[in-house]
């Protein structure tokens, strides 16, 4: 005879199954596939034989990929530190309603409802060497020197890519602003009658209260940073010679080669990262949130 | 209780009309239903000709087979797209597809349907001479040549006068001579790129300088050779010196849009692109058409050297229903008749694989082209042919740091190679 534990057992297993099956289906099953195949040699339509951590092996003996890992990072780092530091400044700001506000909200948040496609081919025209506004600008104001062919140039490539994208703060100014919104404002007037300016209001109330949807924007900035792809491919295709490179761009050009083994391999190399660099951020940052 | 019944008897009935309905249809012929998925749409110049030939044939075959065209003109994401179809063993009925060495392996599967046994007869004939060889492996044809790149070089007279170059160069000296002409009057000698997919301009001027040093044959052992054979690297160093004296400063990092754009701005002297290209710079840059010559590449130890590749082949997915495989391959037959390859050579301006009478095309360019095509002495496939696309991408990655003196010819070369 069952017992009642036993039968809520039962009924747990069977509520959970629409879930696990489809969790299974769109999930585990791609995601083994992808790492199923990455130690194959599978490529074109012809046959897989399983070669072990080949690919892996060569991916890493290869200068070109270390770069886009180490672009990626650079990346990562620089959305999470540069585009979320800036958005919660915004959002301070903007939380104190200066005159104007609601205008300058919707002008920071506006970019996020465009293209991001569109906007690469904007800033693509921005930096042409020859007709690019940015140029323009330089020559006109006497600083002719400091001119460059701003995404084929090296030296210039990534830097200039990065900060196309880097001032793009609405999205996240908005998600903080929401959070920051909804301090109690008792807080602040306590303070500014103990004699607190506003840099030490920002720095002793906002801050450790914004910590939980600050470390949400940090983690999103990270895995948008570490999967990076769409500015660099449609701005630079990962070069010039391979200095804007990312992960996405290598993997991409795996898959144009129809090498579907080589680029379930950086797929795989991606998750791995990835999950890592986020759990490590995570565990780093929510440290002693709860005594906070 | 009343309801129920009701409910029960309504899908009785709906069940009973769809079943019949449904073996009415399996007594009656079926109509056979052929998806073309092709970069053949919308803006593309032979997009209006094929959806022309695609009408007339469904009009001929009404009840029996309908194509229904699918696609983008965006060549290289419909690719990529359709390499995806294939990896996953399902391709599309008839593909555009375009064809590489690497891309070969694909006939060792069963993918693709082999029309080796089908050419056999008159069928053949319809293609030019010896071209249904660049779409066999293995001994096996499973694509049809289609879409043919010749690539001439284009030069802007209007430039060259005022540069005060009497004629269109012949040899690398005489080249040379122009390109200083060319910028001390204030333009760029040559058009180049190091972006996009292929560097694709560079890489054209990369295969006219091995072709023109190596000989035709010089791609014949490419996987064994490109590494070592001193012609490689050679054919680098001219192409750095142009990088470095004589083209635009956003060439590196540059796509298509910038090469070509330098030429339809008639800021350029010399370029290279296929005769698809004539429409455009009609409509786009009427002065600059009026004033381009077609010319052969300047000797180097190869006189009249020509750039030729199969741009787009025609390909199939393998049926195993022999009425579908017969519908498939009478639609490509269709395709691939002279008069039909007429219609669709004269509204683009593309060179086909397929024989036709070319008289009375009015186009001067085009008329150039095919002059220069029946006055080559050697045609080599270009770069690009004989490697998988990560490479193709790497030439242009390379030939950034070589176009930027930032790494020697040998070393682009060796680049490129490491890939191998």
């Amino acid at each position: 005879m069952k017992t009642k534990k036993q039968s809520n057992v039962i009924w747990i297993l069977i509520f959970l199954a629409p879930a696990i099956a489809l969790f299974s289906l769109f999930f585990i099953y791609p995601i083994g596939m992808v790492v199923g195949t990455s130690l194959t040699d599978w490529r074109n339509s012809v046959g897989m034989n399983f070669i072990g951590l080949e690919n892996y092996i060569k991916f890493f003996q290869n200068a070109n990929f270390r770069t886009a890992l180490g672009n990626n990072i650079i990346w990562a780092l620089s959305l999470g530190i540069f585009q979320i530091g800036m958005a919660t400044a915004m959002a301070c700001i903007l939380a104190r309603r200066p005159k104007g506000w609601t205008v300058y909200r919707t002008v920071y948040f506006l970019p996020s409802v465009i293209s991001g496609a569109a906007l690469s081919m904007m800033w693509k025209a921005i930096y042409n060497a020859q007709h690019g506004v940015l140029n323009a600008f330089l020559n006109t104001i006497g600083l002719s020197d400091l001119a460059h062919n701003w995404l084929g140039e090296m030296e210039t490539a990534l830097p200039a890519v990065i900060i196309s994208q880097i001032f793009y703060i609405g999205y996240f100014m908005v998600i903080i602003l929401a959070s920051r919104v909804g301090i109690d404002d008792n807080y602040y007037e306590a303070a500014m009658i103990d004699g607190a300016n506003v840099w030490q209001q920002e720095r002793f109330i906002t801050l450790p209260l914004l910590k939980p949807i600050l470390i949400t924007t940090v983690t999103l900035a990270l895995a948008y940073g570490l999967r990076h792809f769409e500015a660099t491919y449609l701005m630079t295709t990962g070069g010039p010679n391979h200095a804007t490179e990312t992960m996405g761009t290598f993997l991409y050009t795996k898959l144009k080669a129809s090498k579907w083994a080589e680029a379930n391999a950086i797929g795989t190399i991606i998750i791995i990262t990835g999950g890592l660099a986020i759990s490590g951020i995570r565990s780093l940052l929510s440290r002693n949130m709860d005594v906070e | 209780m009343k309801k129920l019944a009701l409910v029960f008897a309504l899908v009785a009935l709906t069940m009973a009309m769809v079943f019949a309905g449904g073996s009415a249809e399996t007594a009656a012929e079926k109509e056979i239903e052929i998806k073309f998925v092709t970069w053949w749409v919308g803006a593309d110049t032979k997009a209006g000709a094929i959806q022309e030939l695609v009408d007339e044939f469904n009009a001929n075959h009404v009840g029996k087979i309908k194509v229904t065209i699918e696609g983008t003109a965006d060549a290289d994401g419909l690719a990529n797209s359709i390499s995806t179809q294939i990896a996953a063993g399902n391709p599309p009925d008839v593909f555009c597809w375009g064809p590489t060495v690497a891309g070969f392996e694909n006939y060792d599967g069963n993918l693709f349907m082999d029309f080796t046994e089908d050419l056999k007869g008159e069928w053949s004939e319809c293609f030019a001479d010896g071209i249904l060889d660049q779409a066999t492996y293995h001994g096996m044809t499973k694509s049809l040549p289609y879409d043919m790149a010749y690539t001439p070089i284009w030069y802007n007279t209007n430039i060259l006068k005022e540069a005060g170059v009497e004629k269109l160069p012949e040899t690398m000296d005489e080249f040379w001579d122009m390109c200083d002409k060319v910028k001390a009057a204030g333009y760029y000698p040559t058009a180049q790129m190091t972006g996009g997919n292929n560097a694709w301009t560079s890489m054209l001027w990369y295969t006219f300088l091995c072709g023109s040093i190596g000989g035709p044959a010089i791609f014949d052992n490419f996987e064994q050779e490109f590494p070592t054979n001193p012609v490689f690297v050679q054919a680098a160093e001219i192409l750095q010196r142009m990088y470095l004296e004589y083209t635009h400063n956003d060439a590196i990092g540059g796509d298509a849009g910038v090469a070509g754009g330098y030429y339809l701005a008639g800021k350029t002297a010399a370029f290279i692109n296929g005769p698809w290209y004539i429409g455009r710079v009609k409509n786009e840059a009427p002065e600059v058409f009026e004033a381009t010559e077609m010319g052969f590449f300047p000797t180097i130890n190869n006189e009249k050297i020509m750039v030729c590749s199969t741009l787009t082949n025609l390909a199939a997915a393998n049926q195993k229903d022999p009425a579908k495989r017969a519908a498939v391959i009478e639609f490509l037959k269709w395709l691939t008749t002279a008069e039909n390859a007429k219609k669709v050579a004269e509204s683009s301006g593309a060179v086909l694989a397929v024989k036709f009478d070319a008289s009375g095309n009015d186009n001067r360019l085009t008329a150039q082209v095919n002059d220069i095509i029946n006055g080559s002495k050697g045609f080599v496939n270009y770069w690009q042919f004989y490697v998988a696309a990560d490479m193709q991408l790497e030439f242009g990655q390379a030939l950034a740091a070589m176009g930027a003196g930032k790494i020697t010819p040998a070393e682009f070369v060796a680049q490129i190679s490491s890939l191998f």
